[in-house]
C-alpha cells in the first residue's frame, strides 16, 4: 500500500467510526491539556515569585551580619552578631572600585504621630542610594538628601498608606510628623508600590540612617545592600567585600554575603521541581489514555477481521496491516495532542488576559514532551492489537473466523 | 428478573469479555490509585508538619515586640519599646504560667583551642529544655534565675560534633564571640526546623545573649501556661500585664493554635490540589467506561432485544447495564487499592523519608467514589441499550 492510500484507509476508518474516534480524542487530549495547563500553573507561579523578590535587580549585593557553616539552610536572617556590621564597614564597601552606590538598611516599628493621630509603621533607617537599589519613586517631593552616612537631618519620606492615614487630602510636604520623641519634616511621598519581602513599602516611614542609629540606640546595621556597576563584577566584588570586612573585623570571616540570583536559584529550583512533579502526575493520565487506546484497538480487531482477511487476500502483508493499525492509533493521537495544544494555548490566553500581574505560559518542553508522549504511548499499547491482527490468517479471516477468543 | 439473575448476567458479561474488562479496570485502577497516593501523601506531609509543630507543646504562647504583625519578623527589627528579661520574669510570676522562654537569637563564632564554627547563637532561658521539648543529652541545662548571666552554654549535636569530636565536652571552656563559656551540657539531635538547624546552634543564657549581641530587646518570649486555664484567660491576663508594665498595649501575643489553623489551612489546600491532579487520570479513567460500555451496547443489541421481547422492561435494561459498568469501575477500585499498595511498598523501599498515612476513611472514600464514578460514565451507554426499539433491535445482526 502506498502511503497516502494508507492515510486515506484510515480516516476513512475514522470518520466511519466516529464514536471511538471521538472518545479516543477526548481521551488523549485531556492528558496533553493537564500536562500543559499545569506546567503554564507552574511557571506562572515561578515567574510570580521572582518578579516579586526580583525588586533589588541583579547587581545587588546584600550582606548580612553573621555567618553559618551550615550551608542550604537560611541565610543568618536575624542579623545578630557579637560583632557588629558598622557604618564605618558600609562606608568602606563603598569605597570599593567596581561599588556603584551602597544602601545600609536599620529597620524597626516605631509610632508616628501626626496631629493626635498615631500609627505603629515600619521605619526604614537608609541613605538617598537606597532609592535607586530598591526602585522607590517618589510621587511628590523628593528623596531622602544626599547625605554622608554618618550626618543625620530630621527628614523623612513617607509611604502612600501612611500619608493617607495621617493626612487624609491635606498635603504632607512641609509638614512634621513625631516619630518616637524626634520632630521630622515631610520632604516626600513614595509612589504607590505594594508589598516585597513581607514589607509593605506603602505602609512605611523612610529616615536617613544616622536617625535611625540614634532613635533605636543601636551602632549595627540590619543590613547593607550594595549595588555593583558591571554585572559580570558580582562574583569578584563578593569576594572584595568579603575580603575588606574580614579586614577591618580582625581577621575574623563574620559577615555573609549573598546575591540576588543565589537567593533566588534555590527557590527557582524549589518550583522547577514542583512543576516537574506535576507534570509527572498530570501525565499519568496518558498511561490510561493508553491502555484505553488498547482496549479500543483490541475491540476494532476483533470487529474487522473480514476486512483484514480481505485485505490480506488482496496481498497486504502482515507488516501492511500492522503499520495501517499503528498508523490509526497515531494519528488519533497526534490530531488529539495538538488539539488539546491549542486548546491550552486557548486557555492560558484567557488566563493571562484575566490575570493580567502573573504571567502564564507552558514551556517549550512540556509542549513537545506532552504530544511526543501522546504519541508514544499511542504507538506503545497499540502495538500488541497492531500485531493481532497482522499475524490474522487471511482464510480464516475472510470467513469470519478468529483463531482465538480475544474480545 | 430477580437480583440474582441481574447479578449472573452481569458478571457474565464482565467475564466474557475478560481482556477488555481487565483493561478498563486497569485504567481505573490507575486513576484510584494515584488518587489515594497522592492524597496519601499528602496527609502524611500536613501530618508531619503539624507533628513538628506541635512538639513545641499545646500550651505555649509566644510573644513579640510590637504591635504590628509583620510576618513573625517583628522580633528581628529594632524597637524602642523593648522586651526585656524584667518582663519575660514578671509574666513568670502570673498565676497559671508555667514556664518561660526568653528568646534573643543570632549568629557568630564558637571557639575551641584552635577549632572555630559558626552557627546560630540563641539565648534562651533555663526554661528551655522543657518547654520546646529538647532532651539534653550529657550534663544538665542551665538551672537557677532567667536574668542571670551564667557564662555557661550548651550545645547542639553538630556543634558538640565539629568542636569536641567524640571526647566529652563537659567542663570545657569555649569562646563563644570572643567571650569564656563553659559547657555544661549538650542537647540530642533535632533536625532542622523551620528552616534553622536546631543542631548546629549553641545555647547560652539569655543575658549572655543580649550583651552579646549589645541589644536591650528579646525577640521573643515564650510562655508555656497550666493544664488547667484557659487560653482566653492566660491571654488576657498577659495582655493586661504588659499594658500595666509598658503603658500601653505594644507586643504581638501567637498562640499555638493561631499557627496551627493557618498552617492546617495551607496544608488542605494543598492535599485537596495534590489529590485534583490525580483526578485527571481518573477522568480519564472515566471516559474509558464510557467508550468501553457503549461499545458494548453496540455490540449486544440483539441481545437486548431479545431481553426486552421476553418481558424485561427499561428499567430493567437500564439497571443491568448500569450495574456492569458499576462493576467494571469497582473492579478497577479494587485493582487500584491493590496497586497502591505495591507503589507505597516501592516508595518506602526507595524513598523512606516520606511521610505516607493512609486514612481508611479515604480508602473506603476511594472505593465509593470509583463506584459513583462508574454509575455515571454509565449512565449515557445504559440509557442507549434501554431506549433500544425492541422489535428494530432483535433484527439487528
Amino acid at each position: 500500500m502506498l502511503w497516502p492510500d494508507i492515510v486515506g484507509f484510515i480516516t476513512h476508518v475514522l470518520s466511519r467510526h466516529r464514536f471511538r474516534t471521538i472518545v479516543l480524542w477526548v481521551a488523549i487530549a485531556i492528558g496533553v491539556v493537564a500536562v500543559n495547563l499545569l506546567t503554564a500553573l507552574g511557571e506562572g507561579a515561578k515567574s510570580f515569585v521572582l518578579k516579586e523578590f526580583n525588586v533589588l535587580g541583579r547587581n545587588t549585593l546584600i550582606v548580612l551580619p553573621g555567618k553559618k557553616e551550615t550551608t542550604g539552610g537560611m541565610p543568618p536572617i536575624t542579623g545578630e552578631s557579637p560583632r557588629p556590621l558598622t557604618l564605618k564597614d558600609a562606608a568602606s564597601v563603598s569605597r570599593l572600585s567596581s561599588v556603584k552606590a551602597v544602601a545600609p538598611i536599620v529597620v524597626g516599628n516605631l509610632e508616628a504621630s501626626y496631629a493626635g493621630k498615631i500609627r505603629e509603621v515600619l521605619t526604614v533607617g537608609s541613605s538617598r542610594d537606597f532609592f535607586t537599589i530598591r526602585q522607590l519613586n517618589v510621587a511628590q517631593g523628593q528623596m531622602l538628601p544626599a547625605l554622608d552616612l554618618d550626618k543625620s537631618e530630621a527628614v523623612c519620606v513617607i509611604g502612600n498608606k501612611l500619608r493617607q492615614e495621617l493626612f487624609k487630602n491635606q498635603s504632607a510636604l512641609g509638614q512634621w510628623i513625631r516619630l518616637a520623641d524626634t520632630r521630622f519634616r515631610v520632604i516626600g511621598v513614595l509612589k504607590q508600590g505594594g508589598t516585597s519581602f513581607g514589607f509593605d513599602m506603602d505602609d512605611v516611614i523612610i529616615i536617613p540612617v544616622a536617625n535611625a542609629q540614634s532613635l533605636f540606640n543601636v551602632d549595627g546595621l540590619f543590613r547593607l545592600f550594595t549595588e555593583v556597576r558591571i554585572y559580570q563584577e558580582l562574583d569578584n566584588v563578593k569576594r572584595a567585600i568579603v575580603e575588606l570586612l574580614k579586614e577591618r573585623h580582625e581577621g575574623e570571616e563574620d559577615i555573609t554575603v549573598i546575591s540576588q540570583d543565589a537567593m533566588l536559584s534555590s527557590v527557582q529550583e524549589i518550583l522547577d521541581t514542583l512543576t516537574i512533579a506535576v507534570a509527572g502526575i498530570a501525565s499519568i493520565s496518558m498511561i490510561v489514555a493508553g491502555i484505553l487506546i488498547m482496549n479500543m484497538m483490541m475491540i476494532t480487531v476483533s470487529q474487522r477481521v473480514k476486512e483484514i482477511g480481505l485485505l490480506k487476500a488482496l496481498g497486504a502483508t502482515s507488516s501492511t496491516v500492522r503499520v495501517l493499525f499503528l498508523c490509526e492509533a497515531g494519528l488519533i493521537a497526534s490530531m488529539a495532542s495538538v488539539s488539546g495544544l491549542l486548546l491550552s494555548y486557548l486557555v492560558i490566553l484567557l488566563a493571562n488576559m484575566y490575570f493580567s500581574d502573573i504571567q502564564f505560559y507552558s514551556p517549550w518542553w512540556a509542549q513537545c514532551g506532552s504530544i511526543l508522549l501522546a504519541v508514544l504511548f499511542a504507538l506503545l499499547f497499540s502495538w500488541l492489537p497492531a500485531q493481532r491482527a497482522s499475524t490474522l490468517s487471511p482464510v480464516e479471516a475472510l470467513q469470519g473466523k478468529q483463531q482465538k477468543e480475544m474480545t | 428478573m430477580n437480583w440474582v439473575d441481574s447479578g449472573r448476567w452481569v458478571f457474565s458479561s464482565v467475564l466474557n469479555h475478560r481482556s477488555r474488562s481487565l483493561l478498563t479496570a486497569l485504567g481505573m485502577a490507575i486513576g484510584i490509585a494515584s488518587v489515594t497516593l497522592l492524597t496519601a501523601i499528602g496527609e502524611g506531609v500536613q501530618q508531619y508538619v503539624l507533628d513538628s509543630f506541635s512538639q513545641f507543646g499545646a500550651r505555649i504562647i509566644a510573644i513579640n515586640p510590637g504591635l504590628k504583625e509583620t510576618h513573625g519578623s517583628g522580633g528581628l527589627l529594632s524597637s524602642v519599646r523593648p522586651l526585656t528579661l524584667r518582663d519575660a520574669q514578671a509574666l513568670k510570676q502570673l498565676t497559671g504560667v508555667e514556664k518561660v522562654v526568653p528568646v534573643v537569637q543570632g549568629s557568630g563564632v564558637v571557639e575551641f583551642i584552635n577549632r572555630q564554627r559558626s552557627g546560630i547563637i540563641l539565648g534562651v532561658g533555663p526554661d528551655m529544655s522543657d518547654a520546646w521539648g529538647f532532651k539534653v543529652a550529657q550534663g544538665h541545662f542551665f538551672s537557677g534565675n532567667l536574668e542571670d548571666a551564667r557564662s555557661t552554654a550548651v550545645l547542639g549535636h553538630t556543634m558538640k560534633k565539629e568542636l569536641f569530636g567524640e571526647t566529652s565536652p563537659l567542663g570545657q571552656h569555649i569562646r563563644v564571640g570572643g567571650q569564656r563559656f563553659r559547657v555544661i551540657g549538650t542537647i540530642e539531635k533535632k533536625g532542622q526546623m523551620l528552616g534553622f538547624d536546631m543542631d548546629d546552634t549553641i545555647y547560652i543564657p539569655a543575658q549572655n545573649g543580649l550583651q552579646l549581641f549589645n541589644r536591650e530587646s528579646l525577640m521573643e518570649i515564650n510562655v508555656v501556661f497550666s493544664a488547667n486555664t484557659s487560653l482566653r484567660s492566660i491571654e488576657k491576663r498577659i495582655k493586661q500585664i504588659m499594658i500595666d508594665r509598658h503603658g500601653r498595649e505594644d507586643v504581638t501575643l501567637t498562640t499555638q493554635n493561631d499557627m496551627l489553623e493557618s498552617m492546617g489551612k495551607i496544608l488542605s489546600i494543598l492535599k485537596l490540589s495534590v489529590g485534583a491532579l490525580g483526578a485527571i487520570s481518573l477522568l480519564v479513567g472515566a471516559v474509558g467506561i464510557l467508550a468501553i460500555m457503549t461499545t458494548t451496547v453496540r455490540e449486544r443489541t440483539a441481545e437486548v432485544g431479545l431481553l426486552r421481547a421476553i418481558g424485561a422492561d427499561k428499567k430493567t435494561i437500564l439497571s443491568l447495564f448500569l450495574g456492569e459498568a458499576i462493576v467494571l469501575a469497582l473492579l478497577g477500585g479494587i485493582f487500584g487499592l491493590f496497586l497502591l499498595l505495591m507503589l507505597t511498598g516501592l516508595l518506602q523501599l526507595f524513598l523512606p523519608g516520606l511521610p505516607v498515612t493512609f486514612n481508611l476513611f479515604f480508602l473506603s472514600l476511594a472505593l465509593f467514589m470509583s463506584a459513583a464514578i462508574g454509575l455515571v460514565a454509565g449512565v449515557f451507554p445504559a440509557g442507549q441499550a434501554a431506549n433500544l426499539d425492541p422489535i428494530k433491535a432483535l433484527h439487528e445482526e
